[in-house]
C-alpha cells in the first residue's frame, strides 16, 4: 500500500507546476460500470466461450450453461429498465444512424466524445449480441424439448448405468417426419448463430480496442475493477 | 492519514451483485424444473411448494437488486459531495494563498504543511535543503500571521466548520 509521501509524489507529477492548489481531478472520468453489469458480462463471456468451444452439445452442462445465460439475460434487461441510469436501455437506445455516424467519425478519425453510457456503434453491438443470444437460447430450449439440464444430467447418469430406455425415448421424439425437418431447421440456426455470436465477441473486442485507441483511455478497465488509476493523489 | 476508503462500500456491492446474479440463475433452474414436474406428473400438493420456493427466490432477486441500486445511488452521491467539498476546499486555500501574497514555492510548501508532511518529506518532494524548507514554512506562518503548524491549519478547518 502505498504511504501518505507517495502518494503525494504521484500527486506532484500530476499537477501543474507553478505552485496551483486544485486537486488534480482534470475531467471528470465516467464511472465504471456496476457491479452486475460487470458480473454479469464476464459469465455470459465465459459461458459463451465455453458453449460455442468445449462443451458437448446437447450434455447437461451445455444446457445448463445455455439456462444461466438466459437468466442472466433476464436479469440484465430488469437492470436495464430497474438499474441506475447508465445501465438503463434509455441509456443507449438503438440507434443505427448514430452508430454508422459514428463509425464513420473514427474512421476518418474525428475527435470522439465521451458517453456516459455505450457509445451509438457499442449500442448496436450490445443488442446484436443480445438478441444472438436470446435466438440460441430460445432454439436450445426447442432442440431440448425444454428440458432441465437437472433432467438430462439424470438421463446421461441412466444411460451410464445401463438403463437405454432414456435414450429410446428422446431418439424417437425427434429425426422422424416433419417434426424431425423442423427440428433440424432449428438446429441449424442454433449453430448459425452460435457461429454468429463468436464473430459479434470478436468484433466487440476490436470495437473495444479501436475507441480506447481513439479515447485515450483503457475502455476495458471500467468493465474490471473500480480502481480509477488517471487520478491524482486521491486515486 | 486517510479517512476510511469507500473500498469496503465497494466490496459490499460487488458480493450484493454476486448473489443477486446466482439466485437469478438459481430461480431460473428452479422455475424451470418445477415447470416440467407439473407438465409431466400434473398439479400436485408440492406445486404449492414450489410455487411459494420459486417466489421466495424471486422477491431475493428483486430486493437484491433494489438494495444494489440504493447502495450504489449512495455511492455516488457521496463521491459527487465528496467531489464538490475538495475543489471548494482547494478554492478558498487558493484565494487565501493569494491574499496573503504567497509566492510559487512557499504556495507548494505551505500545501504540504496542510497535508501533513514534515519539513523533511517537503524537502525531498521539492528536492530542497531542509533549511531551506524551514525558512519558507516561517514565511508562510509570518504572512498568515500565525504561531506554527497546528495554527496554519486550523485557519482552514475553522473555514469548513463554519
Amino acid at each position: 500500500m502505498p504511504g501518505p509521501l507517495d502518494r503525494m509524489k504521484a500527486g506532484l507529477a500530476a499537477r501543474p507546476a507553478g505552485g496551483s492548489v486544485s486537486p488534480a481531478t482534470g475531467l471528470a472520468l465516467p464511472p465504471v460500470w456496476d457491479p452486475l453489469i460487470r458480473l454479469t458480462h464476464w459469465s455470459v463471456a465465459v459461458a459463451v466461450l465455453a458453449n460455442g468451444l468445449f462443451t458437448k452439445a446437447g450434455g447437461a452442462l451445455h444446457v445448463g450453461l445455455g439456462w444461466a445465460v438466459l437468466a442472466l439475460l433476464v436479469l440484465r434487461f430488469g437492470w436495464g429498465l430497474l438499474g441506475p441510469i447508465e445501465a438503463r436501455f434509455s441509456a443507449f437506445p438503438p440507434a443505427p444512424r448514430a452508430a454508422l455516424a459514428h463509425l464513420h467519425g473514427l474512421a476518418r478519425r474525428h475527435p470522439v466524445r465521451e458517453h456516459p453510457s455505450h457509445n451509438p456503434a457499442g449500442a448496436m453491438m450490445v443488442y446484436a449480441l443480445w438478441g444472438g443470444l436470446l435466438v440460441i437460447c430460445l432454439t436450445g430450449l426447442w432442440l431440448t424439448d425444454a428440458r432441465s439440464p437437472m433432467q438430462i444430467a439424470a438421463d446421461q447418469a441412466a444411460v451410464l448405468s445401463g438403463d437405454w430406455s432414456a435414450l429410446a425415448q428422446t431418439a424417437a421424439a425427434g429425426e422422424t417426419g416433419a417434426s424431425g425437418e423442423i427440428k433440424k431447421a432449428v438446429k441449424t440456426v442454433h449453430e448459425l448463430m452460435a457461429n454468429l455470436i463468436l464473430i459479434f465477441a470478436a468484433e466487440h473486442v476490436a470495437g473495444v480496442a479501436v475507441e480506447s485507441r481513439a479515447l485515450g483511455r483503457n475502455l476495458v478497465r471500467p468493465m474490471l475493477w473500480q480502481r480509477r488509476t488517471k487520478r491524482g493523489p486521491e486515486a | 492519514m486517510r479517512l476510511p476508503t469507500p473500498d469496503a462500500e465497494r466490496r459490499h456491492t460487488a458480493v450484493l451483485a454476486a448473489v443477486v446474479l446466482l439466485q437469478a440463475v438459481a430461480v431460473l433452474f428452479f422455475v424451470g424444473d418445477a415447470a416440467s414436474d407439473i407438465l409431466h406428473d400434473g398439479l400436485g400438493p408440492e406445486t404449492l411448494f414450489e410455487g411459494f420456493i420459486a417466489f421466495a427466490l424471486s422477491s431475493g432477486v428483486a430486493a437484491g437488486g433494489w438494495q444494489l441500486r440504493r447502495a450504489l445511488e449512495t455511492q455516488r452521491a457521496q463521491a459527487r459531495a465528496l467531489e464538490v467539498a475538495r475543489g471548494a476546499l482547494a478554492e478558498v486555500i487558493e484565494a487565501q494563498f493569494s491574499r496573503w501574497g504567497l509566492t510559487p514555492a512557499e504556495r507548494d510548501v505551505a500545501l504540504f504543511a496542510l497535508k501533513g508532511l514534515d519539513v523533511a518529506e517537503i524537502a525531498e518532494l521539492r528536492s530542497a535543503a531542509a533549511g531551506t524548507v524551514r525558512a519558507q514554512m516561517a514565511r508562510v506562518y509570518a504572512k498568515s500571521g500565525v504561531s506554527g503548524r497546528a495554527q496554519f491549519a486550523a485557519l482552514f478547518v475553522e473555514d469548513l466548520l463554519g
